[in-house]
């Protein structure tokens, strides 16, 4: 219309617009109600009658504006839309949407397309068939345009490559039904299965009808695939389907919890669609890593999940020495325990040999370590044999017992007995070990000095010898040989596992020697002889969805085999198979896998870029514009009608609160750091000690509280060394209690519970040393053995959420006693009450200490004997509430035993340590 | 323009502020000046002749009986303590007082932007400060139609109590018709927003004996100068008075001239029955008319001060 992209869809509308001079007229003729004006002297005048009428006119701005409202309203009402986009055929539109991972990176744009040519079916009237290929086929019929809509908004990307050719046939027997229709392909421009055979089925099928190919020039999807665990770095492949632009990013290592644990960079070089990004973290970080991601790319395919076969070798150590419990640091597995555990789950198993080795491989151990271990019985052998023969990794260690008598799952032929170096009827000195070949796993490793080889198996001289030797004496003697057997490989080390023999594991050489073995061992997929047959199948846990997050599985997804090694399909999506601790990760690309642009055939001549019309209907902001001028018309007119006039100092303390509050954040806006920070309550908490109590609610308690600390503040400061600062009051839900030694907690009964942040918060201090002092104050109303008063109930249920320890009433040789002053008991504004702490360990029998105190300070602190309100005073130092009691030095009691408690928090149980003073001077002769 | 309001009906009963600004206004009036007036009170009518004996209700002094003065005068009761015979002599008590009414009508009670204070506030603050000064003066004070004269030291408070009691002519836009003594005088504290005849007639009831008074006449600014334009409606607070005007301007014009005669008028009937009228703006201190009625109760010729 007129050379503008605007049309209207009801036009005829449009001629109400012939009606504005009418309302014009209308409006001249009506004008504003008088304003009101009390006045007195009216009454002596009320025969004065008004000389001259002014109808006051509207005003002809006001008019203006209300034309403008309706003229606004009638061009609504004709519905314009801004862009109408391209008027199709008067048939049913197909609009085949790919919805395989690779959309995913761009989908809000393309189901923005998909919907902006639904909408335009809409309008025109067309029914409209949708296919996703990322769906399962099925059949395909027309709907409504509103229906269509809405299984668009149900469609999402789903977290496979899709495979065309399946919904070739739905297609191609759609096309034949309906003569007429328009076909859309809103396509992701990546390659799956089959996918020529789908466009030249719907060439074919299409013949001379509309068809339209949209998709980018460059697929902008980026994918990972692969991961390969070299030495030291762990290698990470990049694809795309051809350059397009995003040529740098980031990949994310992430662990099971998914925090983020390595940042790498990859960097496509111009006009490659590969490259490798590596992290070169250490080896346990390595091992948590559980998930990468490519950085900012929402898809499927850029999530790289890895599993337990990528990672964690798990070595199972089984000793051949009986005794070895007795002295667990000195037995071989001990030493080989602390050496593999950084790179490896280490397993050890209960009982004799062949029950332990039998447990171990039911547990798929990738390495199996036989400390000392001579001959195996039968059917172990067996099983042995096959796990070495499936491409396990068996690790002996020499020792008496092999040296006696070995079976032939050695790598080389040992000679009976041994050779001693450097004994009493020695002439040599013990050896250390020749620099490793290159031949050698070992490499590069360097040998310490003072490495030396008292005794060893000696093989027996072969020609394969040499080959088979990582490690050798400096005569030539092979201290570590290996050989493969079938897909496995067994490795001897002619040295004991502990320091017997030498004190090769007393060395980092030994540390580096098992790393680089362990290395070696591939992953056995061996489970057992007897179950081979049938291998395990494991159930989907959780699978990403299209756009690469983990979601619980849907019900189409069907369970795998343990080996499975395929890449995710409709029926296994990608993600978690199986238990947490052991499952197996299924992920939309393997390793090797490439994406490639989608070769589109006889349809490639009619591609067109993926732009979106950017239709706008402008009924919606044509009428929020009228209301908005309504609602000014209304202002209007009640100003012109002085109904504005009594509003006025409401209306300008708005004003000024508005223009406030515009205007501070700019004021502000130079330092917003400082003014967060400026609002705490204690702005260098750590810089001062000080006590704490958590603010209640309840003034008066507050108050007291406050009062109370504040006395206990001046008690300490008089009295000992500690000047502690101004009391804090915390509030649970707010401030962090991370700076205060102790926190007063008085419970009021009808104080809410504190929420679970705060219980957790409370249940953090005192995890990491802090001392809570509750204060029920209800000694006075608390009879023994009686209901429980409103407080105590109170206690309990914040109790119940809390994780406290074992209580006991303060025992008299609790170092609580003894800390500053020699105490019995800890009156407060009561005297009856009774103080609980932490039970302490019992006293070892016969000993006789003047003090006892556990490994900490006690993290929480009982009494209802109302201590704030016997330590409170008031502004000239005097107590604010008398105490109860029959005893007058009370109050000085309650102060003493608010001094221990303090020392207590800030000592621990120095003050136990303390009373042995005299006895280790008396030992040390001073 | 201007904003007006006419208050609620409760703001028309004094309260401690009006009380406490009344005495504060009291308590910086030249009182000495006025004092120095008195004096040359003359011995037949001045005021301040009182304190001596004379006749009166109120005991004063015994005196020592005279010689040829009537027996019956004796008080036997004094007389028999000792040997001599005393006389009671009682104080001279002058019928002469001020009375004092303040307007209370809801129309009273408005008040615009341009004004520091409501009318009704201003009347009270004024009245009750004269008030307060005369009886410090040594006059007598009573409210007309309500109270009788009193020289109570705390007869401001005694007023506004009285005036916080009393509902029943709340709405009185004019004094009662009392006559008051020949040497007694008036203070009408008053918007004078009523028809003239009517105000006449309860003039010359209250002056009928001859009394004096003084008219106050309290203006809101606006009452005075209409700064309204435009399309308006008028409504009156006391007879529900309504005019719709269309051009407030114009009307203000001829509004302003019925006043000013509205106000001659005043002044004319004042003037011929010998009283004064004071004029007061709300925008002005209150200090102004309070100064002038004081002035003209000390010098008016009744007092033998002019």
């Amino acid at each position: 219309m007129l050379g503008l992209p605007l049309t209207f869809l009801s036009p005829l509308v449009l001629a109400a617009l012939v009606t504005l001079p009418a309302i014009w007229l209308l409006l001249r003729v009506t004008p504003p109600q008088p304003r009101r004006i009390d006045f007195p002297p009216l009454r002596i005048l009320a025969d004065l009658l008004p000389e001259q009428e002014n109808p006051a006119r509207t005003p002809w701005w006001l008019l203006a504006l209300r034309l403008l409202v309706a003229a606004l309203l009638i061009l609504a009402a004709a519905g314009p839309l801004w862009n109408p986009g391209a008027a199709g055929g008067r048939g049913p539109l197909l609009v085949i949407l790919d919805s395989g991972f690779p959309a995913a990176y761009d989908w809000r744009e393309r189901a923005a397309f998909a919907a902006e040519r639904i909408e335009g079916a809409q309008r025109d009237g067309r029914p409209v068939a949708l296919l996703a290929t990322g769906e399962r086929p099925g059949g395909l019929e027309t709907v409504s345009p509103a229906a269509a809509l809405d299984r668009l908004r149900a469609v999402k990307p789903q977290p496979w490559l899709v495979d065309r050719r399946n919904h070739a046939d739905a297609v191609t027997r759609f096309l034949a039904a309906q003569p007429d229709a328009e076909i859309v392909w809103i396509s992701d421009g990546v390659a799956g299965a089959g996918d020529s055979a789908f466009s030249e089925a719907l060439a074919a099928a299409a013949g001379a009808r509309s068809l339209a190919v949209f998709q980018a020039p460059a697929p902008p999807a980026v994918a990972l695939a692969g991961l390969e665990n070299r030495a030291g770095q762990l290698v990470v492949h990049v694809l795309r389907a051809v350059p397009n632009g995003r040529d740098a990013g980031t990949l994310r290592a992430m662990d099971l919890k998914g925090l983020p644990l390595a940042d790498a960079q990859f960097a496509f070089q111009p006009g490659a669609t590969e490259a490798e990004a590596s992290f070169e973290v250490p080896m346990e970080i390595r091992n948590a890593i559980a998930r990468i991601d490519i950085l900012g790319e929402s898809s499927a395919g850029a999530v790289h999940l890895s599993d337990e076969r990528g990672k964690r070798r798990r070595i199972g150590l089984v000793s051949g020495s009986t005794a070895d419990q007795a002295q667990p640091l000195l037995a071989p597995t001990y030493y080989l325990a602390r050496a593999l555990g950084p790179y490896g789950e280490v397993r050890e198993a209960p009982g004799g040999v062949a029950e332990a080795v039998g447990q171990l491989l039911d547990q798929q151990v990738s390495v199996l370590v036989l400390a000392d271990v001579g001959t195996l019985d039968r059917d172990t052998y067996r099983r042995v044999a096959e796990f070495v023969d499936k491409g396990g990794l068996l690790l002996r260690f020499a020792g008496t017992r092999l040296a006696a008598g070995n079976d032939d799952l050695v790598p080389v032929r040992l000679r009976r007995g041994g050779r001693n170096l450097g004994g009493a009827l020695s002439w040599d000195a013990p050896r250390t070990l020749a620099p490793f070949t290159r031949e050698s796993p070992f490499f590069g490793l360097a040998v310490p000095a003072d490495l030396g080889v008292r005794r060893q198996i000696l093989a027996e001289p072969d020609g394969e010898l040499s080959r088979k030797t990582w490690a050798a004496l400096q005569d030539g003697t092979p201290i570590v040989t290996a050989d493969w057997r079938g897909q496995g490989m067994v490795v001897l080390v002619h040295v004991t596992a502990d320091a017997a023999w030498s004190n090769l594991p007393l060395t980092g050489l030994f540390v580096d020697m098992l790393r680089r073995v362990v290395a070696l061992s591939g992953n056995p997929d061996v489970v057992g002889a007897d179950q081979k047959a049938d291998i395990q199948t494991v159930a989907p846990t959780r699978v990403l969805d299209g756009f690469g997050a983990l979601v619980a599985p849907p019900p189409t997804a069907k369970a795998v085999q343990r080996n499975h090694s395929d890449r995710a399909s409709p029926e296994h999506p990608p993600g978690y198979y199986g238990p947490t601790e052991s499952s197996l990760a299924v992920n939309a690309l393997l390793a090797g896998d490439k994406l490639a642009p989608l070769p589109l055939g006889p349809l490639a001549s009619r591609t067109a870029p993926l732009a979106r019309a950017e239709t706008l209907d402008l009924r919606a902001p044509l009428l929020t514009a009228a209301i908005l001028l309504l609602l000014a018309d209304a202002l209007v007119s009640l100003w012109l009608g002085g109904h504005l006039q009594r509003l006025r100092p409401r209306r300008v303390a708005a004003a000024a609160a508005l223009a406030a509050a515009l205007g501070l954040p700019c004021l502000v806006g130079g330092q917003p750091a400082l003014a967060q920070g400026s609002g705490r309550a204690s702005p260098d908490p750590a810089l001062v000690t000080r006590l704490a109590y958590v603010v209640t609610g309840d003034a008066t308690i507050d108050q007291t509280s406050k009062a109370g600390l504040t006395g206990l503040t001046q008690a300490l400061a008089a009295r000992t060394a500690l000047e502690a600062g101004e009391p804090a009051a915390v509030d649970l839900a707010r401030d962090e209690l991370a700076f205060f030694p102790l926190l007063y907690v008085p419970v009021a009964p009808n104080q809410p519970l504190p929420s679970p942040a705060a219980i957790r918060k409370l249940d953090a201090f005192m995890k990491n040393g802090g001392t809570i002092l509750f204060d029920t104050r209800d000694a006075m109303n608390a009879r023994p053995g009686g209901e429980p008063t409103a407080e105590t109930q109170a206690l309990r249920r914040m109790l119940a959420t809390l994780d406290i320890p074992e209580l006991e009433p303060v025992p008299r040789d609790h170092v609580l006693t003894k800390t500053f002053y020699l105490l019995d008991r800890f009156p407060g504004r009561y005297g009856t009450g009774q103080t609980w702490v932490e039970a302490l360990p019992p006293a070892a029998d016969g000993e006789r200490r003047p003090a006892r105190a556990g490994d900490g300070v006690s993290p929480i602190v009982i009494t209802s004997n109302d201590l704030a309100a016997a330590w409170a005073v008031g502004r000239n130092g005097e107590p604010m509430f008398p105490v109860i009691g029959a005893d007058p030095r009370q109050r000085e009691m309650a102060f003493r035993g608010g001094v221990n408690l303090v020392m207590y928090t800030l000592t621990g149980n120095y003050k136990a340590d303390q009373v042995h003073v005299p006895a280790l001077l008396e030992r040390l002769g001073q | 323009m201007a904003r007006t309001e006419v208050l609620p009906a409760e703001s028309r009963r004094p309260g401690r502020s009006e009380t406490a600004a009344a005495l504060s206004l009291a308590a910086r009036m030249p009182r000495l000046i006025l004092e120095a007036r008195r004096v040359t009170a003359s011995l037949a009518h001045g005021l301040h002749g009182r304190r001596r004996a004379g006749p009166g209700e109120s005991f004063w002094q015994f005196r020592p009986f005279v010689t040829g003065e009537a027996a019956g005068r004796i008080d036997w009761r004094r007389s028999g303590r000792d040997d001599r015979l005393y006389v009671r002599e009682r104080e001279w008590e002058t019928p002469h007082a001020v009375w004092l009414w303040i307007d209370r009508s809801a129309s009273m009670a408005f008040r615009s932007d341009l004004a520091e204070t409501p009318k009704i506030e201003r009347a009270f603050v004024l009245g009750l400060a004269l008030a307060d000064t005369l009886v410090e003066a040594g006059e007598r004070v009573g409210l007309l139609g309500l109270k009788q004269p009193t020289a109570s030291r705390r007869v401001a408070e005694g007023f506004a109590q009285t005036f916080a009691a009393r509902e029943r002519d709340l709405d009185d836009d004019l004094p009662p018709a009392t006559p008051i003594g020949r040497l007694d005088e008036a203070v009408i504290v008053s918007d004078f927003l009523s028809p003239l005849p009517e105000l006449r007639r309860r003039v010359e009831a209250i002056s009928s004996r001859g009394a004096r008074g003084h008219l106050v006449m309290i203006v809101d600014p606006v009452e005075e100068t209409f700064p309204f334009g435009g399309q308006a409606v008028l409504e009156e607070p006391e007879a529900g008075l309504r005019l719709r005007i269309g051009d407030a301007a114009s009307w203000g014009a001829s509004y302003r001239r019925r006043m000013a005669a509205h106000r001659g008028a005043i002044a004319e009937l004042a003037r011929a029955r010998g009283w004064s009228v004071t004029i007061h703006h709300t925008d002005k201190p209150a200090t102004q008319p309070a100064l002038r009625v004081l002035t003209l109760v000390a010098g008016a010729p009744g007092t033998g001060g002019a």
